[in-house]
């Protein structure tokens, strides 16, 4: 046996434990899903039919499941940007400070170690009591909106929960990544006379397009799933404003006729619109990256 | 060699931890032990039906030498359904659950709910209750949940106003008028959540379909009904929209019931379930309970009966006897009254011998006159719809004519599906 199988064999052997539990737990079900998509059944009787393609066929006619996935579109367009822009921010704020750099990354991780739908209820108290209070009492009009009831403001509610709770992950990453940058570049940079921000646009940036992959690819795909927080904080309401994709699955498969096979096909798309988005963000990205 | 070591050291940790579970199982030999998995779908009663749990415990311990341990498990009533059926799905079924009356028919065609009619509990539910959980002859269910509700009102502001509950669309409009000139803001409205604007539909199709239509369900279920027969009710919902309190789409129904208790305002679309919350933000409240009006006809304005959470034993439970033990103690002639009082539950078997509070009498005095309808049972894509529809009928997002549309659509979409 030659030594690069024996080697393939530990490395195998070693992650063994891993890809049991992500098969039985993901891979398994999702295959399932896959099977379920081509079914009538609806998650409660014994017995289904398999009916082929009509579920897909069904689907190109919904308009609330069409108008769920533009929503989610512009969730995520906004919030790639909006969370990466933010998050690189953080990073580079933290890292020019000379103390308290763990205080500041422990407080903006705060978030991630919360449940969002429990994150979601909070903040639903802040949009929904503690703003209007200040609208009220202290003439901070510009408050005053309706939260939830605007589809415009409730967009951006999500977006600011979302951030809140996205950021600081991201952030971490990001500042991982601006530590492996290494400082004589920086310095010799310096030295010819780059200014900030040239230093940060032409040396750093590009230096950590890793990390930008990484994170891009992460949110991109939190985003085409968002769930929780729409539906701690809207329902996806009014009426089906604020639907996403997720939301509009869950409805589908367990409030109105219990449609699971329906539902599933549904998440088949999704996965399918996921897979080609990430795929193709992940080669566009990957061309561009440095390595020293 | 180092493998072999590892091997031989993890082995003999496998084996010490076996051997110290067995040693737990022997010492507790002379009780026999029996785990029950029990899910209700109202966490807000969790500490009655944990002491009643635990009453049943130790009567079990002491009657029949049988250990019972009860896992009491309470989901969030919006996420019940979902935790429910993927249990049900995935045969981890829970000894005795929860379940809406209205989803008897489908549990049952489905296989998940044990025959009840030959137990001692069946002797003791009132008949007309015991219809609503009765399919093809057979009880398959414990009613828990039943009660006559309507809208709620604060009777210390209508009488300061020297009002009188209104029984047409005139007379609300009246009401309404009355009180705002008074200061006070008619109604609560607080429709975050879809299913409290769908209340309104709710009494609002209720009362005129009973009255004036009365083969309007059974045509929309042979697709040959509209709800363009139905318009009328918009009025109702028209005054209910525009003499209610501000921000109503950033009100949950929770702090919508609390600000209703402090006098915010008058009148409250929302059943007699709230009172819970009503009572324990303001004790002094004197609540009332009034049929909504529909139209000009006062014969229209009646309160809902309806039986909501059932309790059924799953059939395939591993230890049935014991769960149908429990699904009997429920109406326990000693202890259920307790129970059923401290929950605010209406009586519903000879059992119950207990004083109800004030607005349970309102309802029931209406009931008396005859002003009272079984719940309609429609499709529950179309309740829902209805729910998300007048949340954006109150974002001006949609007009009545799109509703009507839309509904008679979901209505015909549904029965496609369920045929």
């Amino acid at each position: 046996m030659n030594s690069k199988a024996k080697q393939n064999r530990s490395l195998l052997v070693f992650t063994l434990p891993a890809i049991l539990v992500y098969m039985i737990f993901k891979l398994v079900p999702a295959l399932f899903g896959i099977f379920y998509s081509v079914t009538d059944w609806n998650g409660l009787n014994k017995n289904f039919n398999i009916i082929g393609l009509d579920n897909f066929k069904e689907i190109l006619s919904d308009v609330y499941f069409w108008n769920s996935i533009i929503f989610t579109l512009k969730y995520v367009v906004v919030m790639v940007l909006v969370a990466n822009v933010l998050a690189l921010l953080l990073a580079n704020l933290i890292e020019s400070l000379s103390k308290a750099k763990g205080f500041f990354r422990t407080i903006f991780f705060m978030p991630n170690m919360i449940s969002m739908i429990i994150g979601g209820y909070m903040w639903m108290f802040i949009f929904t009591k503690v703003l209007y209070y200040f609208a009220d009492n202290y003439g901070m009009s510009f408050l005053d909106h309706s939260w939830i009831g605007n589809p415009k403001w409730s967009f951006v509610a999500i977006v600011i929960v979302s951030s809140w709770a996205m950021v600081g992950y991201l952030m971490i990453i990001y500042i991982a990544a601006l530590q492996g940058v290494p400082s004589q570049i920086k310095e010799s940079a310096y030295l010819d006379g780059a200014g900030k921000w040239t230093c940060f646009f032409k040396i750093i940036l590009p230096m950590i397009r890793h990390a930008l992959t990484i994170c891009i690819f992460w949110t991109l795909n939190a985003g085409f799933q968002v769930f929780d927080v729409i539906y701690s904080l809207t329902g996806g309401g009014p009426g089906r404003a604020t639907q996403s994709v997720s939301l509009n699955i869950y409805e589908e498969a367990f409030q109105n006729n219990i449609r699971f096979g329906y539902a599933s096909a549904k998440s088949t798309i999704l996965f399918l619109i996921v897979l080609v988005v990430t795929l193709v963000q992940l080669k566009f990205m990957k061309k561009r990256e440095l390595e020293l | 060699m180092k493998k072999l070591i590892v091997l031989l050291l993890s082995i003999s940790v496998a084996v010490g931890l076996f051997a110290a579970g067995q040693n737990e199982t022997n010492a507790t030999e002379p009780v026999k032990e029996v785990e029950l998995n029990v899910m209700m779908s109202f966490p807000r009663y969790m500490d009655q039906w944990e002491t009643y749990c635990n009453q049943f415990e130790a009567k079990m311990l002491k009657e029949e030498n049988l250990k019972v341990k009860i896992n009491l498990e309470m989901p969030s009533s919006d996420q019940y359904e979902s935790v429910l059926q993927a249990r049900l799905a995935g045969n981890d079924a829970p000894d005795l659950y929860t379940l809406h009356s209205n989803n008897i028919a489908t549990y049952y065609k489905s296989g998940n709910l044990e025959d009840l009619t030959n137990q001692v509990l069946a002797t003791k539910v009132y008949e007309n209750i015991k219809n609503t959980v009765t399919i093809d002859g057979k009880m398959l269910a414990v009613p828990i949940e039943s009660q006559a509700w309507a809208a709620l009102y604060n009777k210390d502001i209508f009488e300061e106003c020297g009002l009188n509950a209104p029984y047409t669309l005139s007379e609300l409009k009246n009401v309404c008028s009355v009180l705002t000139a008074k200061g006070y803001t008619p109604f609560m409205l607080a429709f975050q959540e879809q299913w409290v604007p769908q209340l309104m539909t709710a009494l609002l199709l209720g009362g005129k379909v009973t009255t004036e239509v009365p083969d309007w369900l059974s045509r929309m279920y042979d697709d040959k009904g509209s709800y363009a027969e139905m318009r009328d009710i918009f009025d109702i919902i028209d005054v209910i929209m525009q003499n209610g309190t501000s921000r109503a789409m950033e009100q949950g129904s929770e702090s919508g019931a609390a600000e209703f208790a402090m006098g915010k305002s008058a009148m409250f679309v929302q059943g007699t379930w709230a009172s819970g919350t009503i009572m324990t933000t303001n004790p002094d409240m004197n609540l009332g309970v009034f049929a909504l009006p529909v139209n000009e006809n006062p014969d229209c304005a009646k309160v809902n009966i309806s039986t909501s959470t059932t309790l059924a034993v799953h059939p395939a439970s591993s230890s049935k006897d014991v769960a149908l033990k429990f699904a009997n103690y429920v109406l326990n002639d000693n202890d259920s009254s307790a129970l059923f009082e401290s929950c605010g539950f209406n009586p519903l078997a000879t059992c119950h011998e207990y004083e109800v509070s004030s607005w349970v009498n309102d309802a029931s005095e209406y009931v008396a006159q005859g002003k009272a309808y079984q719940d309609l049972v429609l499709p529950s894509s179309v309740t829902n719809e209805q729910g998300k529809l007048l949340q954006e009928y109150y974002v001006k997002a949609v007009t009545v004519d799109q509703i009507i549309e839309r509904l008679d659509k979901t209505f015909q979409e549904a029965n496609k599906l369920n045929k």
